[in-house]
């Protein structure tokens, strides 16, 4: 729970969230909305206000979104960013690295009706902008079984909220049932009844993996479609995003435009999808990019300065989420991309220092033991 | 850059098939697609020169060597001209950087330097020659394998060439697959050393292909009697499991340094020191093996931590006016961007780190009271750990000491032997002011082993 200024921010934040995610929110609005999210922070984090002052950055000095100084994910690994007098009601963790006990980051989420409030209206544009009914499979494992987890917390939630009964997840303790899933795409497909798939890259093509291994294909019925996320490395190699939407069409009968990759990481609230559905159920056709719901807004910026970079150049993209009340809302990611007149172009995450020489690979040092 | 580099450089008589081509950062470069027949066709090529090679006295070779680094020391020379330019384009390097280390490195290829070598590794040199008298009754001739094959990491540049160049030393003729990140050196070594002696040159097979090209390694291992691996520890693994028995495999595997000042250096010249460190960081922009990450100072009372970090940024600032940082990749200014963040947030949180930094990305010290030891994301970002005793240094290390390499110490006479010894028992292998940090004697032991008796087999007479 939030404090009472949080909390009635928050009851404003959700009544815009609920105008939905294709409502427009006007430059000076979201910078007014921005200013205010921004001034709760700084109030509330006093590491960030130090921070911000220490960049010459106050509410007063504050004028645009891309004024407000942004946290790099980094400080979220060392550090607790929660707004003072706030219990958090969930705290969420990345997911570590396989080499062994890295530091994860964490996001303590004070109110997760908040969390509710803002993915749901963007899912339902990016994913069901026909108002579809679907039953959904998911590959995530529910959030009873990973608390820490935002992405089967966001899962759990579409299921519950806009999926049919019978939706249900085939992630096991031991891995992905498979064989369930494909019995149960299979029935779908018999009854010709469409349905939602919802997974992370690399668990779906482990799937495809073992359906071009056995030699089979699913034909998913019309209007059936999938959101994938997380990079897409599986099966031990990485797999680009087009050849994956190819498998998903040769191996389960999806045309691109039902594949929608969605961006979004543990540090922030709100998520940003891949554009072909939405554009595709509003008749638009237009290059597939990401985007997101009107209260977060993105800006690619110079790798070297920091600052932000004319329309279409690619840097390092920071977001203004304004879900993140609770914590820090302008974030400085380590993904590399581009931002145009149709949304960002992510070109991908920076995992560690890749080596150069004889020199130490920093994941192996964090990663590996004595 | 408009221009596309020829990548390789195979012995005279060995004709390529296809080609293709990687890029190096700014710099277009051509391969020869490794096909079974090529490799094999170099091999035998190599093993053939390699016989002429043994004939050759080791006076000889090392006038050879000599001449071709000659070329590389002399600024006018056209390949030395040719590495100034290519270089930077392949590795990012300003040229100032380039400059210096072309210029340092091939120090380490003249006849001097390489007659050091061979004395401090062989009690005779000319053991290397045939059989020397080695005690009563007994002679000893050191020989060594009939074809090695080199596996380079990164982009260190002249890494590859002194690998080389101990390789010829000995007599091997060397297979050697090229780094994408600096294709550059090596080739112009080998090219060098052709145009000098074209049987000795014919001993040197330079070539690139795609790390993992499973069949072009395999052939290649098959091939020789001994590997060299440089780089990370998944390549040293691929090439371990291609391994024979009795293959013999030397391995450069993922290192770091570190630098330890205790509190009587601390007080008694830190500017000199400040610009040492800075010196020490800046060299190679922090990838070598070499290259300090962390740098522990004594300093009980935290009274002088301050000082220092801002002397070291001074002095960070000052050797970056001298020797630009290069350029580095986004993700590179990423991880660097979020350890000067998350630091100046945690700084903020209580008695935290304290960020000191160059315009952009340019150079960073991070002066971090918390104990322990983190890896730095390089390209000139030092962590400065303040200590109440030196020893606490070594305890930090502990569980990082598979990878440590050299220490730079700056510490008073007594102390340092005290120290070494410790250090030693931890596993560094080189221990070093913060002035030779960056450049290793040729007759170091490098990773803890004399380069050239590595590669070498003796071969006992007894009468």
């Amino acid at each position: 729970m939030l404090d009472p200024e949080g909390q009635a921010l928050g009851d404003e934040l959700a009544a815009l969230f609920a105008r939905g995610a294709d409502a427009t929110l006007e430059d000076d609005a979201f910078h007014r909305l921005a200013r205010r999210v921004f001034r709760y922070n700084f109030q509330r984090v006093p590491a960030y206000a130090a921070y911000c002052r220490g960049r010459g950055r106050d509410a007063e000095t504050v004028h645009l979104w891309t004024d407000i100084p942004a946290v790099p994910t980094a400080a979220f690994k060392d550090m607790v960013l929660l707004a003072e007098g706030a219990d958090a009601e969930r705290v969420f963790r990345t997911s570590g690295t396989t080499r062994g006990p890295e530091r994860r980051g964490e996001h303590h989420v004070a109110d997760l009706s908040l969390y509710r409030a803002a993915l749901r209206p963007t899912f339902q544009a990016f994913l069901l902008a026909d108002g579809a009914r679907l039953h959904c499979f998911s590959l995530v494992p529910a959030a009873t079984v990973t608390p820490e987890s935002s992405l089967a917390f966001m899962i759990d939630d579409v299921q519950d909220h806009f999926g049919q009964p019978g939706s249900r997840t085939f992630a096991r303790e031991d891995g992905i049932d498979f064989t369930g899933l494909d019995t149960a795409v299979s029935a779908a497909g018999a009854d010709g009844r469409p349905v939602m798939l919802l997974g992370t890259s690399a668990a779906f093509i482990h799937w495809l993996d073992r359906l071009a291994a056995g030699g089979t294909r699913h034909e998913l019925p019309e209007g059936s479609r999938l959101m994938d996320t997380g990079g897409f490395k599986g099966g031990g190699r990485e797999v680009a995003p087009e050849a994956l939407r190819q498998a998903y069409r040769d191996r389960l009968g999806l045309p691109p435009h039902r594949c929608v990759n969605e961006y979004g990481m543990t540090e922030m609230l709100s998520q940003l999808y891949d554009t072909a559905l939405r554009d595709h159920h509003q008749g638009r056709s237009r290059p597939r990019r990401k985007a997101g719901p009107p209260w977060v807004r993105s800006v690619a910026v110079d790798p070297e300065t920091l600052e932000p970079l004319p329309t279409g150049r690619s840097g390092l993209l920071r977001h203004l989420d304004l879900a993140n009340i609770g914590s820090v809302a302008a974030i400085q990611t380590e993904d590399v991309g581009s931002v145009d007149e149709y949304g960002l172009m992510v070109e991908g995450r920076v995992t560690g220092a890749p080596p150069r020489g004889c020199s130490i690979a920093m994941d192996l040092l964090l990663g590996g033991g004595p | 850059m408009s221009e596309t580099f020829d990548a390789f450089r195979l012995p005279r008589g060995v004709t390529a098939g296809e080609h293709a081509t990687f890029t190096a950062r700014q710099l277009t470069c051509r391969y020869p697609l490794p096909t079974q027949p090529l490799l094999r066709d170099v091999a035998v090529a190599l093993r053939s020169a390699g016989r002429a090679l043994a004939r050759r006295p080791v006076a000889d070779i090392i006038a050879v060597l000599d001449d071709a680094a000659a070329r590389l020391a002399d600024r006018q020379d056209p390949v030395r001209r040719q590495a100034q330019r290519l270089v930077p384009a392949a590795t990012g390097y300003s040229p100032a950087m380039a400059d210096l280390v072309i210029q340092r490195m091939s120090d380490d290829w003249r006849a001097p330097a390489l007659r050091r070598l061979l004395d401090a590794e062989l009690p005779d040199p000319a053991a290397l020659d045939g059989f020397v008298p080695a005690g009563p009754g007994r002679r000893t001739h050191a020989c060594g394998p009939d074809l090695s094959f080199h596996v380079f990491a990164g982009n260190v540049p002249g890494v590859a060439v002194t690998s080389l160049v101990r390789s010829l030393l000995v007599k091997a003729p060397a297979l050697a697959k090229l780094a994408s990140g600096e294709p550059v050196l090596p080739v112009l070594f080998a090219q060098a050393v052709a145009a000098v002696d074209p049987a000795i040159g014919d001993a040197l097979a330079v070539t690139y292909w795609p790390g993992g090209s499973a069949d072009a390694e395999a052939t290649a291992m098959l091939e020789a009697d001994l590997v060299v691996v440089y780089g990370g520890e998944e390549a040293e693994s691929a090439i371990r499991q291609r391994a024979r028995p009795g293959q013999r495999l030397v391995t450069h595997g993922p290192r770091f340094s570190v630098g330890l000042i205790d509190a009587d250096a601390l007080a008694q010249d830190p500017v000199a020191l400040a610009r040492a460190v800075a010196r020490a960081v800046a060299i190679f922009d922090q990838h070598g093996c070499v290259s300090p990450h962390s740098v522990w100072i004594e300093d009980p009372g935290r009274a002088h931590s301050h000082a220092f970090a801002e002397q070291l940024a001074d002095a960070m600032a000052a050797v970056e006016r001298e020797l630009p940082r290069g350029t580095i990749s986004p993700g590179e200014a990423s991880l660097i961007h979020q350890e000067r963040g998350a630091a100046e947030m945690r700084g903020h949180a209580g008695n935290g780190p304290r960020v000191l930094a160059g315009p952009g990305t340019s150079w960073t010290v991070v002066l971090d009271p918390e104990p322990g030891f983190r890896p730095s994301c390089l390209n000139r970002l030092v962590h400065l750990r303040p200590v109440d005793r030196l020893e606490d240094a070594l305890d930090q290390l502990a569980p990082h000491r598979r990878y440590l390499q050299s220490v730079a110490l700056a510490v008073n006479g007594a102390r340092m032997d005290q120290i070494g010894h410790r250090l030693a028992r931890l596993g560094a292998t080189r221990i070093t002011t913060f002035q030779r940090l960056p450049w290793p004697p040729p007759e170091w032991h490098h990773d803890g082993a004399g380069p050239l008796n590595e590669l070498l087999r003796w071969v006992d007479l007894e009468e």
